[in-house]
């Protein structure tokens, strides 16, 4: 069967069945690797994607769901990779392993035109369900604030990938 | 040499030190930040191109300046890369800029290939430096003639050598002067190195190496390799870890599903995956299906009905037996002591199992090419799976290659290796064709090697005064050490083999008086499952009984925790440390906790109803490595739901000399909060002979809303490093309980500590 | 969309199994007394009609009936991977078996192309095909006997001059006796009263507009109206919410239990565009409606059914409530979502659901759908909630261009039956749930293929 949507800002056609889920026509059709295969059942977010706009567990989306749509992966958000979420991404150290980063940022760039200056609380109710098994949810929160920030012109808070020596 | 070092070197039988002085052909390897063309079918990293001058085996410098640094360390998120090559470009005076990474594959001239234990850049510090100072010195001597002067009258500062007025850079030295000298191991070792004040890279913020790359999805981890013509292939899981024989197979739905080509019964001689069926497919998802529609009977191994509360009640059965185990510490007159105690206060702790759950499901690629085994994968232990992987495919391991790409997490999966090796048998009976396995995240869970569930039990003889006068301490789990690498167990006092990865903790730097130590295997555990390390491996719980009981100490003897605590850290005997991995000993320890109780007002701050502070200590992974930790939890515990939530974790850490602070920093935030999510969030249990929780609609790891505030500080130190990527984990559990005590009474003794248990200690108090 | 055989689909429009399946046996027990009402002539076949005897003007509007009819969609085969628009094979289950839609191109062998604009007039009026057999109550002539002559006769220009295609439709496989057509006129005895729609001289234009298309052309009642043992729908209980192969179809009057009040605008943006913001999308059998067939009309027609419907369940007397419904909502949604959490059910949602539906005051975000406020969540059954979980929501399904995932693999019927009951005690005022787990095993029964190969 063949589908056809927006990918990256590109037309693309796809055949393969109507119920393969969109991260492995990403990562194994279209050779896009970037989004992340986590826990397979729409509860970790490494498989984050967007879909017209929104971010979408791609892990448990239907490939015949997203006929027509516009997809953006973690590779087509930015061009250069300087997304303000990107770039903060950077500046603050986030990534450990990196495994779930690539969802975390798709997951966070949508949380930031819902909320441009997200509260802790609505920082922990979208990014809830992206699990970091490294655990750089502390440096998650200050790069989501300073992309924020950043994204609004303003400068950015303090970085601190450095550590605090006593 | 540490201990490590020198279970290396017995391994691969050359000193490791010998290592850095072989000449060798650049290893084939990659090199982050490669990006691979967008059109390549073959998605693995290309090799670094040749031509460079290679002082040792661990760093080239090119015609163009760049310097090239092996790692043979797996990168998992430690950013070890970055911290391994601060510490010989530091050295060499390189110019950072110009520094690129290269992770290796296997090669024997590598030594002991290992990622784990927080070891990395303990076990790398003086080679590295060793090596840096080899390159510094050969562009001193050559960039000295090519300056018409003496290398004695030039300097090196920054990728430049300057002397006689002018420089020249170290690219030019390598273009222009051709340098070959080789270094004897002797010459190595007289080679001056710069003194701490001189270092200009070491201590100092950098941007880890491998981060750009994680931020625009182009990092490749082991799952995103693709070779050309390969298949992919799922398993299809049996019931059992071991003893598990296939009956049967009926593939008639499986036929039906388009993209199916065939099941393989795995025949495995190194019995890693018995009873294991692979479903080949021509694309993943068609795998998924398949292996979902493929019926295997099996006979499942005489596990399969065995419960998480066997393996414990088992634990308590063998700490009851005298005889068993290996004895730690069998210090003479414990037992004397115990007996002419005024009293002895003996406690039992808990834990239970604990999945990995790191984030990338195990995988593997492989494939038989031009006589020779291609394992492409993500490896922490490369050097334990390929003699396994020699057995299962019956040739000898110099056939088999492992190519290592970026580890989704490690936290200690990863050093079983034992995932590759149905990728490998899978490819065998498909005549060598590239095999691309992956487990599904309930497959990978089902396979995991859990971090065991143990039983702890402590007896202390007390004084009339109240002091500590005999310790008696008996800790059992499944051996990992003892399942997958045996020969990498230590030895006990009485000679016999024990698992120090199950024990470490246990062997603390307190002056308790004299003390047994005994270590024992829970053999039901060993053949229900196939234990693992996992994070901080028993350094994870073994402070939940240590620390647990210090505080039941200090509470029945109505003294204040902190103070007793201090009191025992006297560096005395054992306990006195020695260079130059534990110069000050216990003192250190006594510090750390210290500071951290002037930094929480320990004993001067009120809180609310319910809420109160609670603390730890420990020496990180093992006596061998100390990393002094000191740790505070501030919690507050819902007397109605049992529900106890952590407000705030302090940590205060001597791990000597911090290489990469930013990265020193990352690493013992996630131990931390690791710690607080073993605590509090995830633990599972075994049902059926195997791990109750698959994915994570049950399993319920820490996420970002659970996350408390945190206040982390290490001691400025120029001892030689400690490792980092653990000790955060130790002492968070404790401290929580610790405060779970001090807010409202109620003491826990198993972990993870959930509402449930609270109550029931609630109600315990209440009724008592 | 031709192609997708998506459940939707299938599910689409067969709550008329039900009076189909329910009409055969009035048939067999209404007995052969009723001959003489129940005997209709055949019309004679005429040979087709010119597409140039039909004017533009004719053509365009005919269009907009079919539209506000969805003739397509039951119309156009939809298993077997979709067949010609119109050219009928559309299956419809029944309990007795099933029937095939017919086709209803200008075919003459297969199609209409041998009826008079009288026969097909006659058909729409009073359900009997132009051969004088009854037609099954599957085709809602008790709706379309309100269409206007005009409409009516608009759209037979519309369907006479589409491109005739030439195809048969499977055989039904209803057995007899429940295969004599002329037993249906038993249930046309009791049920059925033809008759053009009546303006209500009480309302203004506006509302008789939306009346008309709403009880007619539109034949909403069909599925939101529930039916009596013998499938025909019960005038007392006008609009009070049916089930529908699963899915439930809301009440449409004051029954309707969300929080926030179907006020013409959210009725409005539903039918227009697929989403009411503070209501929920249109999803399985609902949603082609807006998506395919409403969003073809004149903006006023569907602001008309709207502001009936508004009327209809006194929209305007209840809205006073609402912006302090919506300010429940906005505290309800992040229940649990914020600082640690370890209930087991909370995190379930945590993972799998509040991502995309988290939302913060003061007002639910475009694309958040805010479960606190939505139908599925308050409605007397889980049906709804359980379907959309294992379905999803494409993106040409509600709101335009987004999707839903399928959570059929990835969540057991034990953990569609926790997140239910505790969405339920969290989200809503309701009464909890019973059976839950047996009621999501029920729903995803009722998909005959999984909609997504995904890992578990």
């Amino acid at each position: 069967m063949k589908t056809t949507f927006e990918l990256n800002g590109k037309p693309v056609s796809v055949e393969a069945p109507g119920d393969t889920p969109l991260l492995w026509v990403l990562r194994d059709d279209l050779d896009l690797t970037g989004t992340k295969f986590g826990c397979g059942i729409g509860e970790c977010g490494a498989c984050t994607v967007h879909v017209g706009g929104r971010a979408t567990r791609s892990c448990i989306t239907p490939l015949s769901s997203i006929e027509g749509a516009a997809v953006t992966t973690i590779e087509g958000l930015d061009p250069a990779g300087e997304h303000p979420v990107q770039v903060a991404w950077r500046d603050i150290q986030v990534p450990q392993c990196g495994y779930c980063q690539s969802g975390q940022i798709m997951q966070a760039a949508s949380l930031l035109k819902d909320y441009p200056h997200p509260t802790d609380d609505e920082i922990d109710g979208v990014m809830g369900g992206s699990l970091c098994r490294c655990m750089t949810y502390i440096r998650i929160r200050k790069a989501i604030k300073q992309a924020a920030a950043q994204a609004a012109g303003q400068p950015g808070e303090q970085t601190g990938g450095d550590a605090t020596h006593g | 040499m540490g201990k490590l070092e020198r279970i290396a070197a017995r391994q691969d039988g050359r000193a490791l030190s010998r290592r850095g002085f072989l000449l060798t052909a650049g290893g084939a390897g990659f090199v982050f930040g490669f990006a691979r063309p967008a059109s390549a079918a073959q998605t693995y990293p290309s090799a670094v191109p040749g031509g460079l001058f290679e002082p040792t085996i661990w760093c080239a410098i090119g015609p163009d300046g760049t310097v090239n640094v092996n790692i043979i360390r797996a990168e998992m998120g430690q950013h070890v890369g970055t911290a391994l090559a601060r510490i010989i470009a530091d050295e060499m005076e390189a110019d950072w800029d110009k520094v690129k990474i290269t992770q290796v594959d296997t090669d024997p001239k590598w030594g002991l290939m290992v990622t784990g234990g927080s070891w990395s850049v303990w076990m790398t510090w003086d080679v590295f430096r060793q090596a840096g100072a080899a390159a510094r010195t050969v562009m001193i001597e050559e960039g000295a003639k090519l300056l018409g002067t003496t290398p004695a009258a030039c300097s090196a500062r920054n990728g430049m050598v300057t002397g006689n007025g002018r420089s020249i850079s170290y690219g030019d030295i390598v273009a222009r002067g051709r340098p070959t000298r080789q270094f004897t191991p002797d010459d190595m070792a007289k080679l001056p190195l710069k003194p701490a004040t001189e270092r200009r890279l070491i201590g100092k913020p950098v941007a880890a190496l491998d981060i750009p790359a994680k931020t625009t999805g182009q990092a490749i981890y082991g799952i995103d390799v693709k070779i050309d013509g390969m298949v992919y292939a799922r398993p299809k899981m049996p019931p059992t870890r071991y003893g598990t024989k296939v009956l049967s197979v009926d593939e008639t739905e499986a036929r039906t599903i388009p993209g199916y080509q065939r099941h393989v019964v795995l025949d495995d001689p190194s019995g890693i995956v018995p009873g294991w069926v692979v479903v080949i497919a021509s694309t993943y998802p068609a795998a998924i299906r398949a292996a979902d529609a493929l019926k295997v009977e099996w006979s499942p191994g005489e596990t399969h009905t065995v419960t998480e509360a066997e393996i414990i009640a088992h634990g308590h059965a063998l700490i009851a037996r005298p005889d068993g185990g290996t004895y730690v510490f069998d210090d003479k007159g414990t037992q004397d002591a115990l007996h002419e105690a005024s009293r002895v206060m003996e406690r039992s702790y808990t834990c239970a199992s604990v999945a990995h759950y790191q984030l990338e499901p195990v995988n593997a690629i492989a494939r038989h090419i031009d006589g020779q085994w291609e394992i492409h994968t993500g490896n922490q232990w490369q050097s334990l799976v390929l003699p396994q992987l020699a057995k299962a495919l019956a040739v000898p391991a110099e056939q088999i290659v492992m190519r290592t790409y970026l580890l989704g997490g490690g936290f200690g999966r990863r050093l079983n290796g034992d995932y590759a090796v149905p990728a490998a048998l899978a490819s065998k009976a498909l005549g060598g064709v590239p095999v691309k396995l992956i487990l599904t995240r309930s497959d990978d869970m089902a396979f995991d090697s859990i971090r065991s569930p143990s039983v702890q039990t402590i007896r202390a003889g007390l004084d009339p005064q109240g002091h500590v006068t005999g310790m008696r301490y008996d800790a059992v789990a499944g051996w990992p050490t003892e399942v997958m690498a045996p020969a990498f167990m230590q030895k006990g006092v009485d000679n016999k083999p024990y698992d120090q990865f199950a024990v470490a903790g246990a062997d603390h730097w307190y002056q308790v008086g004299p003390m047994q130590l005994r270590a024992i295997s829970n053999d039901l555990a060993n053949r229900t499952f196939r234990p693992g390390w996992l994070r901080s491996v028993s350094a994870g719980w073994t402070p939940w009984a240590l620390e647990s009981f210090l505080d039941e100490v200090a509470h029945d003897l109505k003294k204040d925790p902190l103070a007793m605590r201090l009191s025992m850290l006297t560096a005395q005997g054992r306990n006195a440390g020695s260079a130059p991995d534990s110069n000050g000993g216990a003192k250190r320890q006594a510090a750390v906790l210290q500071r951290l109780a002037d930094k929480i007002g320990w004993g001067r701050t009120t809180l609310p109803a319910d809420t109160a502070l609670g603390l730890a200590t420990s020496f990180g992974q093992e006596r061998g490595m100390p990393t002094w930790t000191a740790g505070a939890a501030q919690v507050h515990v819902d007397r109605k739901t049992g529900v106890v939530t952590c407000q705030k974790l302090w940590l205060v850490i001597d791990a000597g000399t911090i290489v990469d602070p930013g990265g020193a920093l990352a690493q013992t935030e996630g131990a931390a909060l690791w710690g607080l999510s073993m605590a509090l969030f995830e633990g599972s249990e075994i049902v059926g002979g195997t791990i109750r929780d698959r994915n994570l609609d049950t399993y319920t790891p820490l996420r970002i809303p659970d996350v408390p505030d945190m206040d982390i500080e290490f001691a400025d130190s120029t001892e030689k490093p400690m490792g980092l990527g653990e000790p955060g984990v130790t002492v968070i559990a404790p401290a929580i309980g610790n405060a779970v005590f001090n807010a409202v009474g109620a003491r826990l003794r198993h972990l993870p500590i959930r509402p449930e248990a609270v109550l029931a200690a609630l109600h315990d108090t209440t009724t008592a | 969309m031709v192609n997708d055989t998506s459940s939707r689909h299938r599910g689409a429009f067969t709550l008329l199994k039900r009076a189909v399946g329910a009409a055969i046996l009035a048939g067999v027990v209404g007995g052969g007394g009723f001959l003489a009402y129940a005997w209709y002539p055949s019309i004679a076949p005429i040979a087709k009609p010119a597409a140039s005897s039909f004017s533009d003007e004719a053509v365009r509007r005919g269009a907009l009936v079919a539209a506000a009819g969805y003739c397509a969609e039951c119309h156009t085969r939809q298993d077997r991977g979709g067949g010609p628009a119109l050219a009928g094979d559309y299956a419809m289950e029944t309990p007795f078996g099933a029937i095939y839609s017919p086709n209803i191109t200008p075919d003459p062998e297969t199609g209409i192309g041998h009826w008079s604009e009288a026969a097909f007039k006659r058909a729409m009026n009073r359900g009997v095909s132009r051969d004088g057999s009854h037609l099954y109550p599957a085709f809602p002539f008790d709706h379309f006997t309100k269409v206007s002559d005009q409409d009516v006769a608009d759209l037979y220009a519309y369907l006479m001059t589409r491109a005739p295609v030439h195809m048969e439709h499977r055989a039904n496989t209803v057995p007899f006796p429940f295969s004599i057509r002329l037993l249906q006129a038993g249930w046309k005895l009791m049920f059925f009263t033809p008759g053009r729609f009546r303006p209500d001289p009480n309302h203004d234009t506006q509302w008789n507009r939306g009346a008309y298309l709403a009880e007619g052309d539109a034949h909403c009642g069909s599925c939101h109206t529930p039916r009596n043992l013998l499938g025909a729908e019960k005038a007392s209980h006008a609009y009070d919410g049916a089930v529908i192969d699963g899915w439930i179809a809301p009440p449409l009057n004051d029954h309707n239990p969300t929080p926030v009040v179907w006020t013409e605008d959210e009725l409005f943006a539903y039918l227009r565009h697929g989403v009411a913001p503070l209501h929920g999308s249109a999803a399985g059998p609902m949603a082609p409606v807006p998506h395919q067939f409403l969003s073809q009309l004149p903006e006023s027609d569907v602001r008309a059914i709207a502001h009936y419907y508004a009327d209809l369940d006194h929209a305007a007397a209840r809205a006073g409530q609402d912006q302090a419904a919506i300010a429940v909502a906005m505290a309800q949604s992040k229940i649990d979502l914020t600082g640690p959490q370890t209930d087991p059910d909370a995190r379930l949602y945590q993972g799998a659901c509040a991502a995309c539906h988290y939302n913060a005051a003061p007002a639910p975000v475009s694309g958040r759908p805010e479960l606190a406020l939505n139908n599925a969540l308050w409605l007397d059954e889980p049906n709804n909630l359980f379907m959309v979980m294992l379905h999803g929501i494409g993106a040409a399904e509600g709101q335009d261009g987004i999707a839903m995932p399928s959570f059929y693999a990835g969540l057991s019927d034990a953990d569609m039956a926790r997140i239910a009951a505790y969405l339920r005690r969290t989200r809503t005022t309701r009464p909890p749930w019973t059976d839950l787990e047996k009621k999501a095993a029920a729903m995803r029964a009722t998909l005959k293929t999984p909609p997504i190969n995904a890992s578990h």
